[in-house]
This record gives C-alpha cells, structure tokens and sequence, in this order.
C-alpha cells in the first residue's frame, strides 16, 4: 500500500466513520434497523452541493444536511412508532422515496462540486499540504463527533436511549415515551449520515444520487469489524471501536486494491471479493489471539 | 525463403523500432463499473496503444460501482504516480479529479476522461476547446440530431417519441432538454419514462403504450442492462424500438444511430498518444465521436411492424437478418 | 381513596370469533396503604387487571380514578409517574446491558423530565450504597458492575428497590417471585414486605400461592372469569385460613356450574 492510498483510506474510514456512528445509534443502541441510510447520506450530499453552489458557507451547509437528515430520520421513525410499519419496512420506504427527494433537491442525479471551495479549501490556501488536510479535518470532526456520542449516552437521555433499545418494557414502566426516544435516536443517527454524506460529497468533488448505494453494507460491516476486533464492552470503548472498525474496513479495501499477488493475478472485478476475504481475517484475529493466547497460559 | 527473409527482417526492425522506443509508459485506469460498453471503451484504448507500438503498464481499478471505492481508487492512483490516468465515466472522473488536489506531485500529471457526457457540467473542464488544466478527454455526448433524423426518416409521421431514461444516470439525464429542443424543431414530441432501476423497465416501457409511435432508449446503463424486457413490450404491441448504441441492435432493437464504445477508445488511446508525445491537456480540445455507424435489424423491425426505408437500408453498416 | 375502578370491562380481540371478556365491569375502590393481594386460577384476569391498572390496556368501558382524575386513556408511560410496577420476570425489570447506578439513575428519574445531565450523578451514589446494602446482597460494592452478571434473584431485588426508589402512590407486583428459586424467594418477599411497610405503599400484588396471598396484605382479593368473586379484608381475612379459602373458591366455582347448568338444562 503506497503512502496515498494509506491516507485516502484513513480519510475515507474516518469521514464514513461519522456514518458508521450513525448505524451504530440505530443498529446497536436502539435495536432498530435502519436502512433510510442509503437515503440520507446522498440527501445531506445533495442539500450541502445545492447550499455551496448557492453560496451558502460549506461548514454552514453541514448544518442544514444535519437537520435535513434529522427530518429523514423522524419520518422512517414515525412510520414505524405511529403507523405501525414494521421498522425494516418504514426505512425501506422512506429510503426509496429520497432517491426522487435528491433528484428534485438537486435538479438532476449529479452536482459537480470541482470549481467550487468546500470546507477544505480554507485550510489548503492556508498552506497545509493537499494530501493531509482531508484526513486531519476529517479526523478531527470525527473524532469530536465521538467525544460528543459518548456525552450524549451518559446523559439522562442518552441513558433512556440505551434502555429503550435493550429493554423497552422496562424503560416505559420507568415514565419515558419510547416512540419519542426511537424519534429522537433514528433522527440523530441519520443527522450524522447526512453530515457525514455532505463531507464525502465535498471530498469526491461531487454529489450523486447513486452514492448511497451500499452505505448500509458498509456502516454494518464497520461496526461488526469494530467492535470485534476491538471489543464493544461499554459505550465508550464501543463508540471509539465503531470509528476505528469504519478505519479497518477502508484500509481492508486499499489493501485490496494494491494487491499483486505473484502468478495469480487477480484483475480488477475481483476486487470485492478480496476486500470481504481481508474483512474474514481481520474478524478471525481477536479469536485465534485468544485461541494461540489461552494454548500458552 | 526469400519471403523468410523479409518477414525476419521486418521483425528486426519492429524490435529496433521498440528498442529506440524503450520507454515504458505507466499508465493508471479508474473505472467505474464493469459494463459492455465502458469494457469495450478500455479495450479500444489499449488496442489503439498496443497497435501504435506504445509500451505501457497498465494498473486498472474498478470501483464495482461504488462511489466511496472510487475515491479510494482515486488516491492509489496518486501514489501509482503514473504518466498518464484514463478515468472511465463520470463517477471516477470526479474523484480522479478531487484526489488531485490533494496531491501536489500530481499537478501536472495528464489524465484523460471517456465515457462522460457533460464535461463542463460534471466540472472537469471548464471549457471544451480550452480544458485549461491537466485533463481533457472524449465526450460520449450524442449528436441529437443525427438520432432524431433517423427515427423520423423511419416515420415521417411521427407525433410522439417515448424517451427511455434512469432520472439517476446523469449521462440520460442532460440528454432530456436537448431531445426536447431537437425533436420539437422536427414536429414531434418527446414523452418522458424515467425509471431507478433496472426492474422498473419493463413497467415504464408498457406505461408508453397508446402514448407514443416510438420508443427510444440512449445510452443508459440501467435501462439497457434490462433492454430485453422493453424489447418484449415493444414487440407485443408493434412499437419500434430505436437506440443509441449499435450493441442494442444486435439484441432485438429496430435501429441505432450509433455510438460504438470499442471506437471511442480507440479514439481515447489516439488522444493518449498525443498527449504521452508531449502535448499539453490544457491546449487539446474535448473530442467528441464523429463517425456514426448505423446498424439495423430487419427482423426486430418486422416484429415491431415498421418498413425499412430502402436509402437507410442501403447507407447502414451493418444489417442483422 | 388511592384509585378506584368503576364498571371497568376489558375484551380481547374484540369483535373476532376469539373475543375473550377478561374483566367484566369490575368495581374496586383500593384506598390509601392498603395492600391487597390478588388471586385467581389462570385466565382469571389477574395479570390483566394488573396491567389495565399499569397502562398496557385502556379499558373498552368504565373507567378507572386515580384521586379524581381518569387515567383510563393515560399511555403506560404516563401513569409510571405514579404507578411502578415489578414483572414476574427478573430480566424484565432491569436492563441488562447497563450497570447497577445507571439502572437505579434511571429509576431515580421515574416519571421526571429525562434531559442533558449526566444519567450518573456523583452525589446519587451515597443513596444508592446505602439502598444496596439494605438488600444484604453485596451490591453496594459493585454499583459500576454491568446488571447482565448478576443473578435472577439480584436482579429481582433490584428491580425491587428500583420500583421504591421514588414511592409510588400504588405499587404494582406481578407475582414477582414465581420464577425464583423457594429461597431466594422467601428472600425477595421479605424484602418487599419491608420496603412496603416502611414507605407504608399502596400495593397489589398477584400471587398463586394461597399462603402468601393470607398472610401478606391486609385485603384479599379473588378473580374469576373476569369478575371479583370475593374480597375481604382486616379482622375477617386475619381470620381466614388455607382451607376457608380453597372451600369458598369451590363452593363458587360450583354455584357457576350449577347456574350454566341450569341455563343450558
């Protein structure tokens, strides 16, 4: 793996970790599958192309897919607590239906986002080099992201949160609406979707409808990954796990793609089929670890 | 064995001449998807090259039609450091193009789009005969008019023509307005069908039933991967189905105008050439496909209940019986 | 008066083949400290009536009081400000994946608006070590302890001092023993016992066992089909022994039979 290919997978890992975090409120703190992620990450792409191209500030624009996002959320959830549609279905449909919402938002299936200044642009004219400012911004609004998670699972509400999704029954019997919690949770999660499609937008230099395919796939296979290979015991520890997980799963497809491996030559469609295998391995280590760990002891 | 002789010595010479042009050009390749159409686009360009007696070491990726491995694909190529990028589609084009900035060793390194439509709009270039940076390239963008006078020289009396499009496909997308403009000058309109996935074909082409004289379909990747289901339809209620690429064609559609994806690479790799010899990116205009091949299929075109018009039969390339 | 039930009738599946009438106009007036305990055989109404109380159900008629507003519509949510309530299942009262202080943080919210303060606060601890130790489990020492380690009968005294923690004007146990072993059942009952008679709770509790039904509470209550067929309290149930109860249990399960053989005849 070449030095530039090492640092697009980190910014990579670290700007879909935003996303991965997102899957991780749903999937994990709230029980509740969600697939209105293939939906919201080009929607926050779509809203911040169309904000930027507009003139609005790129960092301003961040905040306008996150309540955008957070109104797709609400609606996947509102589905699913008010009209008693099945959760997986309720975010199927809100899911199909962005895809014509981002086509209207955008005019069109594409916005070019090449000649215009984004959030990275300020720090590139400041002189830091092109290649690590992406990683470093990125890294930073992740990692803030993180920190800001953590807090918010300890609070009270982040506590209900947590309860409602490992025990409902017990949560209401303690006076909390757990539709208002599932709203709030599935709202959030798709808030840090929506951002975190607005950032990859301005990195790609490009919004399109099409982005989204697969986000789901991705944000699951990060948190399995994470949590695997670096535990899940506690909010925190899970948290940091989920973010790195997003990191490992990047770097598994840069490995991928740099791969050449002597007589067989692998050609280029072969590619996710080499990525899954790397993802295979790096679930298998912590458990041979233990495995050659407890053979010694 | 004199003819021994002469063969040996053309092939002294074909190995000096390679031995002169010892140098071995790196060439990086970002495509989009795996496709006929952008397949055929790399086979022609690296036809083109090899036949030129160009050496060159391809890295070819394949983003498998994800966007998020397509910016990765974007910054291994920034450390292939290679002489050249060929960027297939639009997707990669943009993020080739992003992971550029941030690569100040990469600034003057040439790269060459194929396969997208709308340069200007995708934000590649900023004009079409000054790209005025590192990239230029072949745009797929079809001559409207030369499409529209084919259907209409098939049906003087057309009222009414079915476009067959995927709202997601930005390449269909900008297409819309100008078949719009062009067949209105014509006396004819255009009734739109727009579909997001490849199922929803067979839907959309019977929801044109009684609506439309024609139906016809660019050269949408979603639509034409499922082009036998609208074929079906066609076929059972005799609409004629036209298309925009020659491949269509052969696969049971009336006619195509058409848009040979093996001869837009060749065209790329000739472009290549041109620009692995010295030529400067920011001077070479955009390029755009000139030669059209018109190819016709006197069957589908029985099913579909529409005569051939004797001075088409006789201009086409290629006549499938 | 604590809550009152007036003509309270609860169907399920209401207006299919399968309708079941589970409480048939029910009138119960509990008043302040009372304890009832509540028996019935199965599919008596006991854990139903428990629930409309909760907020699982809302009645199809009647009403239900608590003081003088009429909480019958109220979601369960709602009424958990004055009603807590303890399952007969131990896993179903705490959350697993949460430790023993963020457990009884969130009980100590019961009912409260739930914002951005920490869910853990430093302070709440001293009172939880000291509610902990009431149990004479060793909790007190493990309040950072995740509650999926602890065993069904911790977790039940948990759940217990959980519902307690802030006195609920009526007190809800759903035969909260019966998955127990004998012993750490006699254990979790003394444990309520205690809780109740010194926050002096209004309680009702569903019990299967007939001793424990005559020898806790002050009231008795007996469900059947739906309906109260019997209720005593003070000096008479003091008074009532094992036998008395199974006998009067039968002889009304007979006057039933009698009356539906009758009709039938």
């Amino acid at each position: 793996m070449t030095w530039y290919a090492f640092i697009g997978a980190l910014e990579q890992g670290l700007v879909y970790g935003i996303m991965v975090l997102g899957v991780y409120l749903t999937f994990r703190v709230l029980d509740f599958p969600d697939l209105t992620v293939d939906g919201s990450l080009p929607l926050g792409a779509s809203v911040s192309a169309v904000a930027i191209t507009n003139g609005v500030n790129p960092f301003l624009s961040l905040v306008l897919a996150a309540l955008v996002g957070f109104a797709a959320g609400t609606v996947t959830a509102l589905l699913n607590t008010k009209l008693k549609i099945l959760h997986l279905l309720a975010s199927i449909l809100t899911m199909i239906a962005l895809y014509s919402i981002n086509i209207r938002i955008m005019d069109g299936p594409n916005i070019s986002l090449l000649s215009v200044d984004t959030v990275l642009d300020p720090f590139m004219s400041m002189g830091m080099a092109g290649y690590a400012v992406a990683p470093v911004l990125y890294g930073c609004f992740a990692i803030t992201i993180t920190v800001a998670i953590i807090w918010f699972l300890h609070t009270e509400l982040g506590q209900a949160m947590l309860a409602t999704g490992s025990n409902p029954q017990m949560i209401t019997s303690l006076g909390v609406d757990t539709h208002k919690i599932i709203i709030l949770g599935v709202g959030l999660s798709n808030a840090l979707v929506a951002v975190s499609g607005a950032l990859v937008a301005q990195n790609q230099g490009a919004s399109d409808v099409n982005m989204g395919i697969g986000t789901i796939i991705a944000g699951l296979a990060s948190v399995i990954l994470g949590e695997t290979v670096f535990g899940r015991s506690g909010v925190a520890r899970a948290c940091i796990a989920v973010l790195l997980g997003s990191v490992l799963y990047r770097l598994a497809i840069a490995l991928a793609l740099g791969l050449k491996l002597g007589a067989f030559a692998f050609t280029p469609s072969d590619l996710n089929l080499i990525t899954a295998i790397l993802v295979v391995v790096a679930l298998m280590a912590p458990s041979v670890k233990r495995r050659f760990g407890s053979a010694r002891s | 064995m004199k003819k021994y002789i002469s063969m040996l010595s053309i092939g002294l010479m074909v190995l000096m001449a390679s031995m002169v042009q010892a140098q071995t050009f790196k060439v990086s390749v970002s495509q989009f998807v795996e496709h006929p159409a952008l397949d055929a686009v790399l086979k022609g360009f690296q036809d083109n090259l090899k036949e030129n007696g160009v050496a060159v070491a391809y890295n070819v990726h394949n983003a498998q039609a994800n966007m998020a491995t397509a910016n990765q694909i974007g910054h291994q190529i920034m450390g292939e450091k290679p002489d050249l990028i060929l960027a297939i589609a639009t997707p990669t084009a943009q993020a080739c193009a992003q992971a550029f900035k941030k690569s100040p060793h990469m600034q003057n390194t040439p790269m060459l789009f194929t396969a997208v439509t709308d340069p200007v709009g995708a934000g590649l270039v900023k004009d079409l005969n000054h790209p005025g940076a590192n990239i230029t390239g072949v745009s797929d963008m079809l001559p409207v008019n030369r499409h529209l006078m084919m259907v209409k020289t098939f049906l003087p009396q057309i009222k009414r023509m079915g476009f067959l499009y995927n709202a997601g496909e930005v390449n269909s997308k900008v297409l819309v307005p100008l078949f719009q403009a062009e067949a209105k000058k014509m006396g004819f309109e255009i009734v739109e069908a727009a579909i997001s996935k490849s199922s929803d074909v067979y839907q959309a082409t019977k929801s044109l039933v009684g609506k439309v004289d024609a139906v016809f379909i660019p050269t949408d990747n979603t639509v034409v991967s499922a082009l036998e289901s609208a074929i079906k339809v066609c076929e059972q209620n005799k609409l004629p189905l036209f298309n925009a690429d020659v491949d269509s064609v052969k696969r049971g559609s009336v006619a195509a105008m058409g848009f040979d994806y093996y001869k837009h690479g060749l065209q790329t790799g000739e472009l290549a050439q041109r620009i692995l010899k010295g030529a400067s990116p920011a001077t070479t205009p955009v390029e755009f496909q000139e030669k059209l091949q018109l190819h016709i299929n006197s069957r589908a075109a029985e099913k579909m209940g529409i005569a051939i018009p004797p001075e088409l039969l006789e201009k086409a390339d290629k006549v499938y019986q | 008066m604590m809550i009152r039930l007036e003509k309270f009738t609860k169907y399920f599946h209401k207006g299919s083949v399968n309708q079941v009438l589970a409480l048939d106009q029910i009138d119960l007036t509990v008043e302040k400290s009372d304890f009832i305990t509540i028996i019935g055989s199965n599919g008596a109404g006991k854990s139903t009536l428990l629930n409309s109380l909760a907020g699982t159900h809302a009645p199809d008629s009647g009403r239900l009081l608590l003081g003088d507003k009429n909480i019958g519509q109220w979601p369960e949510h709602r009424r958990a400000k004055f009603i807590s309530r303890v399952f007969q299942d131990p896993l179903m009262g705490t959350c697993a994946t949460l430790t023993i202080e963020q457990n009884l943080s969130l009980a100590l919210r019961r009912g409260k608006r739930r914002g951005f303060a920490m869910g853990v606060k430093s302070e709440d601890r001293q009172l939880f070590k000291s509610k902990l130790k009431h149990l004479g489990l060793g909790l007190e020492d493990r309040l950072g302890d995740s509650v999926g380690l602890l065993s069904g009968g911790q977790r039940q005294a948990l759940t217990v001092l959980m519902a307690t923690l802030i006195p609920p004007q009526v007190l809800l146990l759903d035969e909260h023993t019966a998955a127990l072993d004998p012993k750490t059942a006699r254990q979790i009952l003394e444990l309520t016992q205690n809780i109740i008679t010194g926050q002096q709770l209004t309680t009702l509790m569903v019990t299967h066992n007939m001793r424990q039904a005559l020898k806790m509470g002050n009231r008795l209550i007996m469900l059947h089909h739906g309906k109260i067929i019997l209720d005593i309290q003070g000096e008479e149930k003091s008074k009532l022994n094992q036998e008395d109860l199974v006998a009067r249990f039968y002889d009304r399960q007979e006057e039933e039979m009698l009356t539906d053989r009758m009709l039938l005849g």
